[in-house]
């Protein structure tokens, strides 16, 4: 989905799309730790809330996406440790859970490099969802 | 276009059916995961046993052997347990205990059999500790004690002598939990009623504690739960039942074997 938010500079989109190339950056690194990709987009974020509204607002979406994911995978993890550390046992229920947040997680990944390729050529690419919750967090000074 | 909400129950709704349409697999029988999970608790009983044997004398007369063998056929048999799982190993030793190691081993010190008053009350300690067995509680209670990281590492030819003998000691002398103490109780009477095997010599030997036996002497007792409510609820759980009896072995046999845990005419694996 694209708006018609105006067209920006060469460098506000490549820092735009640092944003999401970060949390796969961060994925690729970290991989069965969820915190850190979402870390990796905070500070990617905190260290451009200054900037242009362009570039803050494609950071503040690929925080929220981050943060949607966050949850399912923070569970999966905590349940894998209690399977690996406690006398919790692997079950059907286990298996499909890890299966489903995988799948969202492909998902996710191809649709935050998807944005990332797009953002760079400089368009506008808002999310389901956490593009209208991005247009509540972010505003545009004039 | 379509609102946020429509979206969002479209994506919830999209996670939640695909979670429920994949928890209908049987992945566990797909990779075949019980059998890895036997697998793994074969190569951790080996390997305890393995250090064990080296370590004690074991008793391995043939009247010993098959004393033993002749009480745990019976309770395998009774309850469809498959006689090959149970793995007897009976120890010259003077501390009153027996334990359930992985891989379905069991071992038995002598000083249990000599203070045992009959082959009932041996028969119940016997359906006890195949009852964790069976219930997996070994596996449970090695997970939480030692974790599966060092066990599955174990398996792999990881652990050192001194880590291992540290697990054999937490297998010989911690009791399992209090629910899984419970559980292992009832299952010895079922199994034993299902034998035609009176249960009430095992709830006799649980009473042992209560009445302030040697503890230290009693290790099998005092690593177990407080004895009065277990034997109230073991008695309950006969209550419960009606059965036949019959003799487990010969008296004669019983002698004989509980004489021969005294002497010492024994093979030493040294």
């Amino acid at each position: 989905m694209q708006t018609d938010m105006n067209a920006p500079l060469d460098h506000e989109a490549e820092k735009a799309s640092n944003s999401y190339l970060m949390s796969l950056l961060a994925l690729l690194v970290g991989a069965p730790l969820p915190i850190i990709n979402l870390i990796a987009t905070l500070i990617f974020y905190v260290g451009n809330r200054r900037s242009t509204y362009f570039v803050r607002w494609h950071c503040t979406q690929a925080l929220l996406s981050q943060l949607s994911v966050f949850f399912l995978n923070s569970y999966g993890f905590w349940w894998t440790l209690s399977i690996v550390f406690t006398d919790a046992t692997l079950t059907n229920e286990y298996v499909a859970y890890v299966v489903t947040v995988g799948l969202f997680n492909v998902f996710e990944f191809v649709s935050t490099l998807y944005t990332a390729i797009e953002v760079r050529k400089g368009k506008h690419v808002r999310w389901w969802i956490i593009g209208d919750l991005t247009d509540q967090l972010v505003k545009e000074v004039r | 276009m379509k609102s946020n909400s429509f979206w969002a129950i479209i994506i919830l709704g999209g996670f939640v059916g695909l979670f429920f349409w994949l928890r209908t697999i049987d992945w566990v029988g797909m990779f075949n995961i019980e059998q890895h999970t036997r697998d793994t608790e074969e190569k951790l009983g080996d390997l305890f046993w393995e250090h064990i044997g080296d370590e004690g004398e074991q008793i391995t007369d043939s009247l010993t052997v098959a004393a033993m063998d002749s009480m745990v056929h019976r309770l395998c048999d009774a309850n469809a347990i498959p006689r090959e799982r149970i793995k007897v190993h009976v120890f010259r030793a003077d501390v009153v205990n027996a334990f359930a190691m992985p891989g379905g081993h069991l071992v038995v010190n002598s000083a249990l059999i000599e203070d045992c008053k009959s082959p009932e009350q041996l028969c119940g300690v016997l359906a006890h500790e195949i009852g964790h067995i069976e219930l997996r509680h070994v596996m449970s209670k090695l997970v939480r004690e030692i974790g599966t990281s060092v066990l599955v590492n174990m398996t792999m030819g990881g652990g050192d002598g001194g880590q291992i003998g540290e697990v054999v000691g937490v297998l010989s002398s911690k009791a399992f939990d209090r629910d899984m103490e419970r559980e292992a109780d009832l299952k010895a009477v079922d199994y034993l009623t299902e034998a035609q095997i009176d249960p009430h010599p095992f709830a006799d030997f649980l009473y042992l504690t209560g009445n302030g036996e040697s503890e230290e002497a009693f290790e099998w007792l005092s690593t177990h739960p407080s004895s009065k409510e277990r034997i109230e609820y073991v008695l309950e759980e006969i209550g419960k039942r009606q059965f036949e009896v019959k003799p487990v072995i010969a008296a004669s046999t019983w002698g004989k074997l509980k004489e021969k845990m005294g002497v010492s005419d024994t093979l030493s694996l040294n």
